[in-house]
Formats: C-alpha cells, sequence, structure tokens
C-alpha cells in the first residue's frame, strides 16, 4: 500500500502537466470548429463521392465536420495518440525507472514480494490512466456540448472515450511489459515508443491504401475509430476480444518476467 | 576533438536506426502515390464545388492535391514529425545524459572548457542530423524518380526535403535550451515526445483555422509546403524566426550552461 502511495505521488506532477495539456487540446481544437462550421453544410455528400485514400489525405475522413460531433472525431484521433503516448511512457519507466535511478536494490530488500511490487505499480498506473481518461471525458463532454446544436452527445463521447481507455491499457500493459523483459532500464521507452510511433504511422498508411486493409488488426488505433464508434455500429467487438487478448498477454509476461528478471543494478 | 569523436561514436548507432526508418518511411509513402494519383484524376473535377474555407482548413491547394508535389507535402508532415522527433531527443540528451550517467564530474574535471565541451557535443549532434538527411534525401530523390507521373519542379522538392533539416535544427536546439533550463529531467522521451506533439498538434489546428499569428508558435508551419511550391522559395519571415530561435536558443545555452549547477 505504501508503494502504491508513493507511485501515486511520483507520478503525480506528470500526471497533471498531462491533464492540462488535454484540457488545452480539447479547448483549442474545438474552439476551431465555429469557422468551420459555417461553410460545411454542403460537405457530406461530396466527402462520400471521395476516394478514400483521398479523404485520408484531405484529414477530414468520412466524418461531417459541419456538426460538433464529427469534429470532435478529429480531434479524437489526436486525443487518442496523446493517451496512447502518456499510458506507454508511464507503462515504462513504472517498471524501469528503479533500475535507472539505481533505487531497485531498495525497493527488492524491502520485504514484499516482486509479485506485489509489481501488482502495487500497476494499481497506481490504472489510476493514473483512469484520472486521465475521466478528465478527457469531462473536458470533451463540456466543451462539445457547448458547440452543438443537436441532439445531446454525451452517449457518443463516453463511448468513445471507453475505446480510448481501452487503447491505453494496451499500450500501458505493453510499456510494462517490455520493461519486465528488457535487460536495458533505457531501452524500454524507447521500445514502447517505437512500437506506438511505428503503429500509429501505421494508421494512417492504413487510411491512404486501401488495399493493405486487413492489416488493421496490427494497430490498435484502428481498433476504435470515431467515425466507426460515433456513428457506425459502435465499438467492434472483433477489436473488443483481439483487444482483451492483447492486455491478458502483456500483463501475462509483465508478470511471468519481471518475476524472474535480472535487475541491472 | 576527442569529445566529438566520443560522442558520435555513442549516436553512431541510434542515428543509423532514425535514417533507416526514416528512409523507410519515405519509401513506403511514396510507394503509395501511383494508386492515389490514379484515384485523384477522377475526382479532380468533383473537387471545384468545395467550399474555400474548407479547402484552407486541409492545407492542400485545389489544385495541387493530385499532384506529384501536393502528395509529398501530405507525406512530408510525418516525415518531419518523425524527424523533430529525432532532433528534440538529441538536443534533450546531449548534455542530461552526463548527469543521468553520473559521468558529468568526469567529463568536465577534464582540461576543456565547458564552451568547448559543449561545441564538440553540438556539432556530434549536427553530424548526426546531416547523417539522416543525406539518408531521407537518397531515398526521396529515388523514390521520386521511380514514382513520379509528371514533370515536377525539382528546385521545390528539393527544397521541401531540405526544410526537415532546417527543422531538425530547430528542434534540436529548443531540446538542449529546455535541457538546461529544466533542472533534472528524468526521461528525456517523455519531453521530447510532449514537446513535439504539442507543436505538432498546434499546426493542424493552427492550420485548420487559417491563423496567420498560429503559424509563428509552430515550427512545423514554418516552412509551408504549399508556398514553397508555389514560390519556389522559403518565405523569408519564417525563415527569419527559425534562424533567431536557433541563434538565441544556442546563445543562452552557452551562457545558461557555462555557468550551471550541475548536479552529481
Amino acid at each position: 500500500m505504501n508503494l502504491f502511495f508513493r507511485e501515486l505521488k511520483a507520478n503525480s506532477k506528470s500526471l497533471i502537466l498531462w491533464c492540462i495539456g488535454i484540457l488545452l487540446m480539447v479547448a483549442s481544437g474545438m474552439s476551431k470548429f465555429g469557422g468551420v462550421s459555417s461553410s460545411g453544410q454542403s460537405m457530406n455528400e461530396l466527402m462520400k463521392a471521395m476516394p478514400k485514400a483521398l479523404q485520408a489525405i484531405m484529414g477530414t475522413g468520412s466524418l461531417d465536420i459541419s456538426t460538433a460531433g464529427g469534429y470532435y472525431g478529429i480531434l479524437f484521433l489526436y486525443l487518442m495518440v496523446m493517451g496512447a503516448i502518456h499510458a506507454s511512457m508511464l507503462g515504462s519507466t513504472i517498471v524501469s525507472k528503479e533500475e535507472r535511478d539505481k533505487t531497485v536494490e531498495f525497493l527488492l530488500v524491502k520485504p514484499i514480494s516482486r509479485n506485489k511490487v509489481i501488482t502495487w505499480k500497476l494499481i497506481a498506473a490504472l489510476v493514473n490512466v483512469l484520472i486521465f481518461n475521466i478528465v478527457t471525458f469531462i473536458s470533451s463532454a463540456t466543451v462539445v456540448e457547448y458547440y452543438n446544436d443537436g441532439i445531446s452527445l454525451h452517449g457518443d463521447i463516453a463511448l468513445l472515450l471507453a475505446g480510448m481507455f481501452i487503447l491505453q491499457l494496451i499500450f500501458l500493459f505493453l510499456g510494462t511489459a517490455i520493461a519486465s523483459a528488457t535487460m536495458n532500464p533505457k531501452a524500454a521507452g524507447s521500445v514502447s515508443t517505437a512500437i506506438l510511433m511505428g503503429t500509429f504511422l501505421l494508421s494512417i498508411i492504413i487510411d491512404i491504401s486501401s488495399s493493405i486493409d486487413f492489416l488493421k488488426y496490427l494497430t490498435p488505433f484502428k481498433y476504435f475509430e470515431a467515425k466507426q464508434v460515433m456513428f457506425g455500429e459502435g465499438l467492434d467487438v472483433v477489436f473488443l476480444i483481439l483487444s482483451a487478448s492483447f492486455i491478458f498477454i502483456f500483463l501475462f509476461v509483465t508478470y511471468k518476467l519481471y518475476k524472474v528478471k535480472d535487475m541491472a543494478v | 576533438m576527442n569529445i566529438f569523436i566520443h560522442e558520435w561514436k555513442s549516436y553512431r548507432k541510434s542515428t543509423l536506426i532514425w535514417s533507416l526508418s526514416l528512409a523507410g518511411l519515405t519509401i513506403l509513402l511514396f510507394s503509395m502515390f501511383p494508386a492515389i494519383a490514379r484515384d485523384a484524376e477522377n475526382f479532380k473535377r468533383l473537387l471545384e464545388g468545395f467550399p474555400e474555407p474548407v479547402r484552407k482548413a486541409v492545407g492542400l491547394e485545389l489544385d495541387s492535391i493530385a499532384s506529384f508535389l501536393g502528395f509529398y507535402s501530405y507525406m512530408f508532415l510525418y516525415v518531419s514529425l518523425c524527424g523533430a522527433i529525432q532532433a528534440m531527443n538529441l538536443g534533450t540528451s546531449l548534455l542530461t545524459k552526463e548527469i543521468r550517467e553520473k559521468t558529468a564530474d568526469f567529463l568536465l574535471t577534464k582540461p576543456v572548457t565547458r564552451k568547448q565541451v559543449l561545441t564538440s557535443k553540438l556539432l556530434a549532434a549536427v553530424v548526426s542530423l546531416i547523417m539522416t538527411n543525406i539518408f531521407f534525401l537518397t531515398a526521396a530523390n529515388l523514390m521520386a524518380s521511380i514514382v513520379k507521373t509528371e514533370s515536377y519542379s525539382v528546385s521545390a522538392f528539393i527544397l521541401i526535403s531540405i526544410s526537415l533539416f532546417l527543422l531538425q535544427l530547430i528542434f534540436l536546439a529548443i531540446g538542449v535550451l529546455v535541457s538546461v533550463i529544466i533542472p533534472r529531467i528524468k526521461s528525456v522521451l517523455s519531453v521530447s515526445l510532449g514537446t513535439v506533439f504539442a507543436f505538432f498538434m498546434l499546426g493542424i489546428f493552427g492550420s485548420a483555422a487559417g491563423d496567420e499569428a498560429m503559424r509563428y508558435i509552430t515550427p512545423f508551419k514554418y516552412f509551408d509546403p504549399a508556398y514553397i511550391v508555389k514560390n519556389s522559395a522559403y518565405e523569408p519571415a519564417f525563415l527569419t524566426m527559425g534562424a533567431g530561435i536557433i541563434l538565441a536558443a544556442i546563445l543562452a545555452v552557452y551562457y545558461i550552461y557555462s555557468k550551471r549547477d550541475i548536479a552529481i
């Protein structure tokens, strides 16, 4: 339990900074909405006629940017990227920082098992990710509602944020799994970020080229896209199962490898 | 000189990885162009009905969206995002790694001034960026000659490509400056990723609003491909702005670092 509070405190400053970033992002992103909405009446039909690759280049995809919800859908991609960066950095550092800061000996000679250490660390990380998600939800719901003049979008946004939470969990546990697996504490952050950037770029490339659509199973950024969640069939079951298994595998690897990890001192 | 060689050696591997990934990304993105060019031909006529603000929102001129340089401008955004992360990472870790790895006292007790240390380190970082850009330029030129569908302005193409290097220099300078201002950086990656993505998103939403003032805030908007394609030159105001940032940051770094307390 001490470990839990210690971790919460250690991460509180960066969490506050991230939350401020999210608030600014949502507020400044949506404030641009006013300018676009006045001229977007005819966008919808035109967008439908446009080839998929071009839609991607235009940056809007098949979202209708003349409505607050559609505009938020574009913004949401970047919120997801922010959530994923936060989660993967958090996951990889919360495990590897003890080695980096040479505090691992101090920690591991305490009378608690390694399983307990990793469990409390994971719970602390989960709380961080959850707070991040809730702040995103509250700021999004408030700001979008301010610009929205149709039916309430709270339900849609909640569903999107549920998707984002799953994405955050995937990257959080990816980070902890890599940090537990790697011998070099400095490499953990770079490797998980490399994977993050790789999957993000892959999702963009899939947008451009429809012929490699099947690769979408490889990148979590494609699992819960705004256009599908808000204006399609909601959260996709296939992707939910896929995410759950990813989370489970990463968790399993984290526990398994942390227990036998040879700490770099 | 010894410091320069030592630094260069320690960056060699990561530079190579970055260079190869950037070149790979470039090749991948270019290889999609032929399919898009075909799609675009059919769609071009439809585009005439687009309202003006919307066209501006997506940053591509009506007539250039389907062109080779138009596509290049679009994909270049993602290349420059990666390049900026590399440069910012390099800049932020340049001086802080000595503190993190407890080698600062070893380095600073050597009979060289701090200014010399700084100069060698900066030179090594610039060389590393030049390496990356050579890889990128080679890959881009090679792919351009393969996939191009029409003749395009070579000078505009080169100018856009070189703006990657200029952008990287700006982020390198910002990175070094941040690293001497913040007292203790535990994780270089979170600082550099946070900063670069913040600027990147500012750029995206700034351009959606067509806000001229916003363009001064984010370096991602200093070298606007649309302008380069049209004029085959950089915008003087933003070129000065970029040079100013680099100069001011580097001067500040020399000043602060030469009298800074080093935590050991």
